[in-house]
């Protein structure tokens, strides 16, 4: 073998179970994060607790879906590098993005101002909590529904 | 969902010893795509069919169709004994 080969970037995609295994994983992860911050919210300083972990599971959803899958930056980019098929994908993957961040948008509204006008106090911080959801969601959907969808990967070859 | 098209390229690739990587360098298409049109997973659009096709030498009905093929021992077979 070639010492400077490299396997290709596309073939790093790993198999549909696992991706979707690890984009459950980032959202429960997330969710975990909800459930610890209403755990802490009425404690002295909420934040204190609920800071670093929020922040540790943007890192862990930041490396997953940069690191581990290549469908992440190929999600932004024009159509360069990217041939009919994946153009298609990334296409209806931005489609549908869009209908359910729409969704969630005007779910989140309604929900948010409700919060915080049926508890004045932790109110404002389960606003911000749906605030947060929405504003994953719109940064992370059209990568998540492409890797949902994305078939498994070719078989390797037989030698 | 879009009907199934059949198609020859694994028989191709392989008769021409070709890699699924070399196929897609020269067909200008990601890797991955080579083994989604191989699978059945993807239908091509006529442009990439054509090129495909151009790219085998052969006419786009040897290498694409609607109906699954027949083996193509048997398709030689049944020109020599009609011949």
């Amino acid at each position: 073998m070639r010492q400077d080969f490299r396997v290709p970037r596309s073939n790093q995609v790993g198999s549909r179970q696992s991706r979707r295994r690890l984009l459950l994983a980032t959202y429960g992860g997330w969710l975990l994060v909800v459930l610890a911050f209403r755990l802490v919210a009425g404690s002295r300083n909420p934040y204190a607790v609920i800071l670093p972990v929020f922040v540790a599971n943007s890192l862990v959803l930041f490396v997953w879906l940069t690191r581990r899958t290549y469908l992440n930056r190929e999600v932004l980019v024009g159509d360069a590098g990217l041939d009919e098929r994946l153009v298609q994908n990334r296409n209806q993957a931005f489609r549908r993005a869009y209908q359910l961040f729409a969704f969630a948008v005007l779910l989140g509204w309604p929900l948010s101002w409700a919060a915080m006008q049926l508890e004045p106090g932790s109110g404002y911080m389960d606003a911000f909590l749906i605030y947060s959801a929405v504003s994953i969601l719109g940064l992370t959907l059209p990568t998540v529904i492409w890797a949902w969808r994305e078939p498994d990967p070719a078989g390797p070859e037989p030698a | 969902m879009a009907p199934s098209i059949q198609n020859r390229i694994t028989v191709l690739r392989a008769e021409r010893g070709l890699s699924r990587q070399r196929l897609a360098d020269a067909l200008g298409i990601n890797y991955q795509t080579v083994g989604y049109l191989e699978r059945g997973d993807y239908n091509p659009s006529l442009e990439l069919a054509f090129r495909i096709a151009e790219y085998f030498g052969l006419p786009l009905e040897a290498v694409f169709s609607r109906q699954p093929f027949a083996p193509m021992s048997s398709q030689l077979y049944a020109k020599e004994e009609s011949a």
